[in-house]
C-alpha cells in the first residue's frame, strides 16, 4: 500500500509540474495569439517577457502586493507592445526586425534593471508576506479531492487559475464576439475589414497592446516561479520563443493552447522528473532515464517544425494561420 | 488638422544619411540621460565605451584582439544573412546555422587534428561547417520553395532544434561523446587549442589572427559576387521582383536554394572561425551573432561595405560596455543591449520618412482649386 | 423640376500616385434615385474616383457634398455612416468567414456577442431585397455571382442610400447580369442612388439614366441616356478622330512567323481570358490588338511569352510549336514580349535596379563566364536613353526613379536591342507625352522594315489606325474580327470592342484567323466547326 501511494504521489506531482511550471507558456501563447490574430507577427515575446517579469516583480514586492505586480507586469509588457505598434502599425517598420529587437531590447532592460536594483537592495520574495500568500495554492472544492489528478490538476495558485481563464475567455472573445470577429478580419485581409468601417489602426494597437499585456503577466507568473532569485540567466530562459512556436502547434486557438501548453509541458516536466517517474515505474517507464533531457527540450520545436511543414502541405485548408500575418497594412496601397 | 501618408518615390541619400546619424545620435542621448540619472558621466562613459578602453592603456593590443573576436563572426554571418535577405527570404535561422556549423567544426578538430597537418585540419573544418551549415539552411529554403513553408517560423524552429542538440553534446558524458572533458567528471567541453587553431600573425605585440584577413576577404568576394556576377544579378532581380525574374527566364526556385545555401555556408564559415579561434565549442558559441546579424544585415540594407561598417559599430558597442562596465560598476554591460534596441527602434522609425511622406489636410486642403 | 442637391457632388478632383496623375480635376454629380454610368476605358480614372468618394483614397485636391453638405470623407468608416457603400471589383471579403460573418464584421450597433440569430438576420435581410444567400456558406466556398450578391446585400445592409458598383457585370453571365439589372432597379425604385462603373456600352445604355464619361483621368461629360447612343458614348470614351500623321510605311509580308490557333487561356480567377482565338502575324507586318482593356490582352501576351500555361490550342512559330516551352527557350526563338501594366513597373522590370542592369536582364546569360557584363547593358543604356530620350541623371539610376515614360522607353528599348523577329508589345506608349510617344512609333516602324513581326496592343484607336497594318479586335476574349487598319472607322472598331458588331465571318473564302500559306502543316490543322 505504502509504495503504491508513493507511486501515485509521483503521477500526482508530476501532473502538478506540468501545470504549475508551464502556465507561463500559456499566458506567452495566448498573448502571441492575439496580437498574431491582428496580423502583426511579433519575435519578441521573449523580451517582452522579460520586461513583465523583471518590472512586476519589483514593484510588486514593493508594493507587498501580487495584484499590483500583475497589473505592473501586463502594463509594461502592453508599454512593450505599444512601441511595437507605434513602429510597425503607424511607421510601417518591418515586423520581424522590429521584434526581434524588442527582444534584445527586452533582455537589456531585464538585466539592467534587475542588476541595477540587486545593487541597491534585491526585494527577496519571501520577505513579501503578501505576495508569498498570493502566490499560494488554492485547492479548488470537490475537484481536489479526486485521487492522483485532484492534487495534480485543481490544487494550484491564483495565476494559473487566471491564466487559464485568460485563455478561455480569449477563445470565447475571438469565436463568439463582434470585437473578436472584427479582429480575425483585420488578421485575415485588412483591406476587407477596412472598407466595411472597421478602424484597422485602433484594432491593432489595442490587440497588441493587449497580447503584450497578457505576455507580461507571464514573465511575472515566471518570476514567482523562481522565488525572484535573479542570477545570470533570464527568468524567462527561452519560453518566449517555446510561445511562439506553441501558437503555431495551438494552430492561433487560445483553447487549443491550454492543450499544447499541457503537451509541451509534458516533455518539459519530463525532462526535470523523467527519472522520478523511472524510478517509481521500473517496468512500463524505465526507459525514460534513458531519454536525454535535451531531446525534451527540443521536442516543441521538433513537433511544431513537423506541424508547419504539414500545415502547408495541406495549405490553408482548416488552418487558422491568419492570411495576412506578418504583412503591414497599409491603405492607399495600389 | 487631419492627415494622410503617402509613398515617396525616392529619398536622397544626404536625407538618408541625416536621418540615421540623427536617430543614432538621439539614442545615445537618451542613454546618457539615463546613465545621468544613475549618477554617471555620460560623456565619461561613453569615450571609455567606443575607445573600449583602449587609451591609456598598456595591453591595449589585447582588446583590440579580443574586440575582434566580438567583430568577426558578427560580420561575417550579417554578410552571409544579407545574400538571403537581398533576396526577400527570411533566413532568421542563423543561430541554428552557427551552431551546426561550429559543431561540425570542432567534429573534424578532434577528429582530424591529432592526424592531419594544421593547415588541412583547418581547411576541413571550415568546409565541414560550410556544408553542414549550408545543408541546415537549405533544409527550411526547399520547404519553401516545395511546400511554401513559411521560412520565417521554420528556421525559427530550426534554432532550437540545433540549441538543444549542441546543449545535448554539452551535457552528455559518453565514450563517444569526444566533445567532453575525459579527465572530467562533470560534462565540460575540452579545448583542442593546442591541437589545431587558427594561426596569428604577430605585429610587435598584437597578433593578427588570419580569420580577420580572412573575413575581409569573403566580405570583398561576397561584394564582387552580389555586384559582379551573373548570380548575385539574378539575386537582386529575384529579390526585386520574382515576377520579372520569371519573365527574364530565370529559375527562381534554383536560384532560391543555391542562394540560401551559399548563405548558411558563410555562417558555418563564420562557425567554424569562431570555434577554430577560441578552441572550444560551448553551449552559447553563437553570441547571439545570428540575431544581432539579422538587425546588422537589415540597418546596412543588405549593403556588403555598409554592413562592415554597422557591424564595427555593433561590436563595439557590445565589447565596449564590457569594458566600460568593468570600470564603471553603477552601470550594468546589459546596457550595450538597451542601447542597440533604443538605436535600432529610432532607427526604424526614421527609415519612416525616408519611404513615406506625410500630407496634412489644412482646412483649406480639400477646397477645389486650393 | 425641383432644385434638389444632388446626392453626390464631386468638385475638382485631383489625385496622383507618385508622378502619375489618375485623376485630374474631375467633378461629377449624382441625382438622388437615379442610375448613373461611369464609363471610360480602364486607366481612365473610374476606380480611383469612386475610392476617393468610398474613403479607401484621400483626393490630394477637391471636394466632395453628400446632400449638398460638404463631407469629410477620410475612411471608408465616414463614407459607411455617410450612407456610401462601393461594391469593388476585386472583392473585398474574408475568405474564410461565413457569409453573415463578412456583413457583420461591420455592423455598427450589434451586441458585444455573436448571436445565432444574426444568420437568421442576414438571410432576412438577404430576402427583403430579393436575394438568395446562404448565411452560413464560407466565401471561399461561393462561386464569383455569390460573392457579389453578398457584397451587393453588405452595403444594403449597412443602409447605403449611395451604392457604386465597379463593374458589376464583368464576372456574371448573361442571365446573372439581367438579374443584376432587375436588382438595380428595384433598388433604384426604393429611393437608392447607384453609380455603375462599365464599359460595355449595350449595358450603360440599358441600365443607367445618365451617363458621365471619364478619358485618360479627366472628366468628359455626363448625358442622358435617353438622348445618346453607342455611337456617340464611344467617340466620348476613345475622342474624335485625330489625324496623326504617324507614317505607315509599306514592307514585302514575308511568310506568317507566329500563328495562333484555337488558343483558350484562362484568368487568375480561372475564367476564361482567350476564349478560341485565331490569328497569325507575318514578317513585316504589324497587327494591332484593340480592345477595352482586361479583355484578355494580359493573358495573351503572357502565353505566347510562355509566361503562363494554355487551356487548349496551338502556337507556332516558324512551323515550331512553342506551346510548353520556358520563357527562356521562347527568348531564345526570337520573340520577345513587353507588356507596360498600369503600374508600369509590374513586369519586366526590375525596378530597384539600374537601367544598365535592366538592359541585360534578358541577355545576361549571353556572355562567357560567371561575370556580368555590364558594359553591354551601359552600351545598350546610353544607346535608349540618347535614342528615346530617356531623361534620367545617368545610366545608373534605379528604373524606379524615372517617371513612368521614360520607364516605358527603357522597357521598350531593351525589347528592340534584343533584335527579335516577333514584337509583342502593350501598351508602349501607355502615358507618354507626344514626341515620346511618336519616337516609339519610328522604332518600331523601323523595326517592321526590318521583317519583324509586331503585335501591337494599344489603347488608341487613332494611333493604331495610323500605325497598323491590320487591327484585330478583342471584345472577353473572343476575336471580333481583323479589319484592315486604313479602311476601318474609329466607330467601327469601337462597336467591335463593345461586342456589337461582329466581323469575324467577313472573309467566307477561308477560316477567320488562318493564314492561306500557313506554316502548320494541314494534318495538324484542325478541321474548321461547321455549324
Amino acid at each position: 500500500m505504502g509504495p503504491e501511494m508513493d507511486k501515485l504521489g509521483v503521477v500526482t506531482t508530476f501532473l502538478h509540474n506540468i501545470v504549475v511550471y508551464n502556465i507561463p507558456l500559456l499566458y506567452g501563447t495566448v498573448g502571441e495569439i492575439m496580437v498574431e490574430k491582428s496580423g502583426s507577427l511579433n519575435l519578441g515575446v521573449e523580451g517582452i517577457m522579460a520586461v513583465g517579469a523583471i518590472f512586476g516583480y519589483i514593484v510588486g514586492c514593493y508594493a507587498n502586493s501580487l495584484g499590483v505586480g500583475i497589473l505592473t507586469a501586463f502594463a509594461a509588457g502592453a508599454l512593450c507592445g505599444l512601441l511595437f505598434a507605434v513602429l510597425t502599425v503607424s511607421l510601417q517598420a518591418n515586423q520581424n526586425i522590429t521584434g526581434l529587437t524588442l527582444t534584445t531590447f527586452g533582455l537589456g532592460v531585464y538585466f539592467f534593471v534587475g542588476n541595477g536594483v540587486k545593487a541597491v537592495r534585491w526585494p527577496a520574495m519571501n520577505d513579501y508576506p503578501a505576495i508569498k500568500e498570493g502566490f499560494a495554492d488554492i485547492a479548488i472544492p470537490g475537484l481536489s479531492q479526486l485521487p492522483v489528478v485532484g492534487r495534480g490538476l485543481f490544487d494550484h495558485n491564483l495565476l494559473v487559475y487566471l491564466g487559464v481563464a485568460v485563455a478561455l475567455a480569449m477563445w470565447w472573445y475571438l469565436r463568439y464576439t463582434r470585437p473578436g470577429l472584427r479582429l480575425r478580419a483585420v488578421g485575415e485581409n485588412p483591406a476587407s475589414a477596412d472598407s466595411v468601417g472597421v478602424n484597422v489602426k485602433r484594432m491593432k494597437y489595442l490587440h497588441i497592446c493587449l497580447g503584450c499585456g497578457i505576455m507580461g503577466v507571464g514573465g511575472y507568473y515566471m518570476g514567482l516561479n523562481m522565488s525572484g532569485s535573479f542570477n545570470s540567466s533570464c527568468w524567462i530562459n527561452g519560453y518566449g520563443w517555446i510561445a511562439v512556436a506553441l501558437v503555431i502547434f495551438a494552430n492561433w486557438n487560445p483553447a487549443l493552447a491550454i492543450l499544447g501548453t499541457f503537451i509541451f509541458g509534458f516533455f518539459n516536466t519530463l525532462r526535470v522528473s523523467g527519472s522520478s517517474l523511472a524510478a517509481a515505474f521500473p517496468g512500463p517507464l524505465g526507459w525514460l532515464a534513458a531519454v536525454p533531457s535535451q531531446l525534451y527540450q527540443a521536442l516543441p520545436f521538433l513537433i511544431t517544425a513537423v506541424v508547419l511543414v504539414l500545415t502547408s502541405v495541406r495549405k490553408r485548408e482548416g488552418s487558422g494561420l491568419p492570411a495576412s500575418l506578418g504583412l503591414n497594412y497599409f491603405r492607399e496601397e495600389r | 488638422m487631419r492627415f494622410h501618408v503617402v509613398k515617396r518615390d525616392s529619398c536622397p541619400l544626404w536625407k538618408r544619411l541625416a536621418l540615421y546619424v540623427g536617430a543614432v545620435a538621439a539614442a545615445l542621448v537618451l542613454g546618457g540621460l539615463l546613465l545621468l540619472a544613475l549618477g554617471v558621466n555620460p560623456v565619461a562613459y561613453y569615450s571609455r565605451m567606443f575607445t573600449m578602453g583602449m587609451v591609456g592603456n598598456k595591453i591595449a593590443y589585447k582588446s583590440f584582439e579580443n574586440y575582434l573576436k566580438v567583430f568577426v563572426p558578427l560580420v561575417l554571418t550579417a554578410v552571409a544573412l544579407s545574400l538571403a535577405f537581398k533576396m526577400r527570404f527570411w533566413n532568421i535561422g542563423g543561430e541554428g546555422q552557427f551552431i551546426l556549423g561550429a559543431v561540425a567544426a570542432s567534429a573534424v578538430a578532434f577528429q582530424a587534428g591529432p592526424v592531419l597537418p594544421g593547415a588541412v585540419t583547418l581547411l576541413l573544418m571550415c568546409l565541414c561547417a560550410m556544408l553542414a551549415a549550408g545543408l541546415y539552411g537549405t533544409l527550411a529554403a526547399a520547404l519553401k520553395v516545395k511546400f511554401g513553408t513559411n521560412e520565417t517560423l521554420m528556421t525559427l524552429m530550426l534554432n532550437y532544434i540545433a540549441l538543444y542538440f549542441l546543449t545535448f553534446l554539452g551535457e552528455t558524458k559518453a565514450t563517444w561523446n569526444f566533445f567532453l572533458d575525459p579527465t572530467s567528471a562533470r560534462p565540460i567541453f575540452v579545448s583542442f587549442a593546442k591541437t589545431v587553431s587558427f594561426p596569428r600573425i604577430p605585429m610587435g605585440k598584437f597578433g593578427l589572427n588570419v580569420c580577420v584577413l580572412f573575413t575581409f576577404a569573403v566580405g570583398a568576394l561576397v561584394f564582387v559576387y552580389l555586384r559582379s556576377t551573373k548570380q548575385g544579378y539574378e539575386i537582386a532581380v529575384v529579390g526585386d521582383s520574382a515576377g520579372t525574374a520569371r519573365y527574364a527566364g530565370m529559375k527562381v526556385n534554383t536560384i532560391v536554394l543555391r542562394t540560401v545555401f551559399l548563405s548558411a555556408c558563410l555562417i558555418g564559415l563564420a562557425a567554424a572561425f569562431k570555434v577554430g579561434t577560441a578552441g572550444i565549442l560551448s553551449t552559447n558559441i553563437t553570441d547571439d551573432v545570428g540575431w544581432t546579424g539579422i538587425i546588422v544585415a537589415w540597418l546596412a540594407q543588405m549593403n556588403t561595405a555598409v554592413i562592415f561598417l554597422v557591424s564595427a559599430l555593433i561590436a563595439m558597442l557590445q565589447y565596449g560596455s564590457d569594458v566600460a562596465a568593468a570600470t564603471v560598476s553603477q552601470v550594468d554591460s546589459s546596457f550595450a543591449n538597451m542601447l542597440q534596441g533604443a538605436i535600432l527602434f529610432l532607427v526604424l522609425a526614421a527609415d519612416f520618412s525616408t519611404r513615406f511622406r506625410v500630407v496634412l489636410e489644412g482646412k483649406g486642403g480639400r477646397k477645389h482649386g486650393a | 423640376m425641383e432644385q434638389q442637391p444632388y446626392a453626390i457632388e464631386m468638385r475638382g478632383i485631383t489625385k496622383t500616385f507618385g508622378s502619375v496623375v489618375a485623376n485630374r480635376d474631375v467633378s461629377l454629380t449624382l441625382r438622388r434615385g437615379e442610375i448613373l454610368a461611369l464609363l471610360g476605358e480602364n486607366g481612365s480614372g473610374k476606380t480611383t474616383l469612386m475610392n476617393m468618394l468610398s474613403g479607401i483614397y484621400a483626393p490630394d485636391r477637391g471636394e466632395i457634398l453628400v446632400d449638398g453638405q460638404p463631407a469629410a470623407i477620410h475612411s471608408p468608416e465616414d463614407a459607411k455612416r455617410l450612407g456610401i457603400g462601393m461594391v469593388h471589383q476585386h472583392f473585398k471579403l474574408v475568405d474564410v468567414f461565413s457569409a453573415a460573418d463578412n456583413i457583420w464584421m461591420g455592423k455598427e450597433k450589434a451586441g458585444f456577442v455573436l448571436g445565432k440569430n444574426r444568420y437568421e438576420e442576414i438571410a432576412q435581410t438577404a430576402r427583403r431585397f430579393g436575394f438568395e444567400l446562404d448565411p452560413k456558406k464560407r466565401v471561399r466556398n461561393m462561386a464569383v455571382s455569390e460573392k457579389q450578391t453578398l457584397e451587393i446585400v453588405k452595403v444594403l445592409y449597412y443602409g447605403a442610400k449611395v451604392i457604386v458598383l465597379d463593374e458589376p457585370t464583368a464576372v456574371l453571365t448573361v442571365q446573372e447580369i439581367q438579374k443584376l439589372f432587375g436588382v438595380l432597379r428595384r433598388m433604384k425604385e426604393e429611393g437608392h442612388s447607384i453609380i455603375i462603373i462599365t464599359h460595355k456600352l449595350n449595358e450603360v445604355l440599358e441600365i443607367s439614366d445618365r451617363v458621365a464619361i471619364l478619358r485618360k483621368g479627366e472628366y468628359i461629360t455626363t448625358v442622358d441616356t435617353a438622348s445618346t447612343n453607342e455611337q456617340q458614348l464611344t467617340e466620348y470614351m476613345v475622342g474624335r478622330k485625330v489625324d496623326l500623321n504617324i507614317d505607315r510605311p509599306v514592307v514585302e509580308k514575308t511568310k506568317p512567323l507566329l500563328e495562333i490557333r484555337d488558343l483558350t487561356i484562362r484568368s487568375d480567377e480561372g475564367a476564361v481570358a482567350i476564349d478560341h482565338v485565331n490569328f497569325y502575324i507575318r514578317g513585316g507586318e504589324m497587327l494591332g490588338v484593340a480592345g477595352i482593356a482586361g479583355c484578355g490582352q494580359k493573358e495573351l501576351c503572357e502565353a505566347i511569352a510562355g509566361l503562363r500555361p494554355i487551356q487548349s490550342g496551338q502556337m507556332i512559330h516558324k512551323g515550331e510549336n512553342i506551346v510548353g516551352l520556358s520563357p527562356k527557350a521562347i527568348l531564345d526563338k526570337g520573340i520577345s514580349m513587353s507588356f507596360i501594366p498600369e503600374d508600369r513597373l509590374g513586369m519586366g522590370l526590375a525596378p530597384s535596379l539600374s537601367i544598365t542592369d535592366n538592359m541585360i536582364l534578358k541577355s545576361y546569360q549571353d556572355t562567357k563566364g560567371p561575370m556580368v557584363n555590364r558594359k553591354k547593358g551601359k552600351i545598350r543604356a546610353e544607346w535608349v536613353i540618347e535614342e528615346l530620350g530617356v531623361v534620367t541623371p545617368s545610366a545608373d539610376t534605379p528604373v524606379r526613379r524615372l517617371s513612368g515614360g521614360n520607364v516605358q522607353k527603357v522597357l521598350l528599348g531593351r525589347e528592340i536591342l534584343a533584335a527579335p523577329n516577333v514584337l509583342i508589345t502593350a501598351y508602349p506608349v501607355r502615358g507618354l507625352d507626344i514626341n515620346s510617344s511618336y519616337a516609339i512609333y519610328n522604332i518600331l516602324n523601323l523595326q517592321k522594315e526590318k521583317g519583324v513581326g509586331i503585335l501591337f496592343v494599344g489603347e488608341d484607336l487613332d494611333v493604331m489606325m495610323a500605325l497598323c497594318d491590320k487591327i484585330m479586335v478583342l471584345c472577353h476574349g473572343k476575336v471580333m474580327g481583323v479589319v484592315h487598319a486604313h479602311k476601318t472607322t474609329k466607330e467601327e472598331l469601337g462597336l467591335m470592342m463593345t461586342g456589337a458588331l461582329d466581323l469575324t465571318n467577313r472573309y467566307e473564302d477561308k477560316p477567320a484567323g488562318f493564314a492561306r500559306d500557313t506554316n502548320i502543316p494541314p494534318q495538324q490543322t484542325p478541321e474548321k466547326e461547321e455549324e
